[in-house]
């Protein structure tokens, strides 16, 4: 007997919902934080070695390539943590209708919005 | 006994009646664990996270000296050993759920499996150690 799969929700393959495609970005996102946290660890042990290793790793930060690498972790982070209460607040049986949730979804992406250029603004401005 | 659906094969949860057997295999029997740490750490992760986030962006324009400084006090120490681990952990049953869906074969699930645990342990030992030797140092 086989078990289930779940659906592969694809808006391509899938009627658009904003319900299923912020899951799917949920993942995304979620994924792309499980690849920073190895540069969130690189910037800890440079850190304590210091020298030219955290002068090397701060240049490339510092570089168009890595403000574009820290700008797409900054929205992924903010969603991701915006979206993850969602789900918790589900988990604990709250807005789990589909008006609230699609409510609560466009919420989340306001919200992203909103943190992620309130955090560069601090960055350009200070 | 006979087979048939009575009153106590359904139980009453919150608002609706539910079977109170499952059917066919019923549930994997394991994951409510992982499922429970997925959600203690995500939690902690909300002040952790913004925590760190926030001491970030105000180290962001310092130099090194800066943020060694304020990893060897004891307070930013402990938080950001704290980051390091539930946010790999909580990583780790997340990518361990993505690749549960997308990778079929046992043996490549075993390799999957055993590379991330792998990455994750290495990570979350060099972020420990990076904040101790921080710490320690002074």
């Amino acid at each position: 007997m086989e078990r289930p799969l779940s659906p592969f929700m694809f808006p391509i393959w899938y009627r658009f919902q904003i319900t299923s495609a912020l899951s799917i970005l949920h993942r995304l996102t979620g994924i792309a934080l499980a690849i920073g946290s190895i540069l969130l660890v690189w910037w800890l042990i440079t850190v304590a070695t210091g020298g030219e290793l955290f002068a090397t790793t701060h240049a490339f930060l510092a570089s168009p390539i890595g403000l574009v690498l820290l700008f797409g972790w900054s929205v992924a982070f903010f969603y991701h943590l915006c979206n993850g209460v969602r789900h918790l607040a589900w988990d604990a049986g709250y807005g789990l209708e589909i008006r609230g949730a699609s409510r609560s979804g466009y919420a989340v992406l306001a919200a992203t919005v909103l943190l992620t250029a309130m955090t560069w603004l601090c960055v350009f401005l200070a | 006994m006979t087979k048939t659906s009575s009153l106590s094969d359904k139980t009453a949860l919150r608002d609706e009646v539910v079977p109170r057997r499952v059917r066919q295999f019923g549930s994997a029997r394991d994951g409510l664990r992982e499922w429970r740490l997925q959600r203690l750490t995500a939690i902690a992760l909300i002040p952790l996270s913004v925590y760190f986030a926030v001491s970030i962006l105000s180290l962001a324009t310092s130099d090194r000296k800066t943020a060694a400084d304020w990893l060897s006090l004891p307070v930013p120490a402990l938080l950001v050993i704290l980051v390091v681990l539930a946010g790999i952990t909580h990583a780790l049953i997340g990518v361990r759920s993505v690749i549960l869906d997308y990778v079929h074969t046992r043996a490549r699930l075993l390799a999957a499996e055993l590379l991330f645990r792998a990455v994750a342990v290495i990570l979350a030992g060099a972020g420990v150690l990076a904040v101790l030797k921080l710490f320690l140092g002074h």
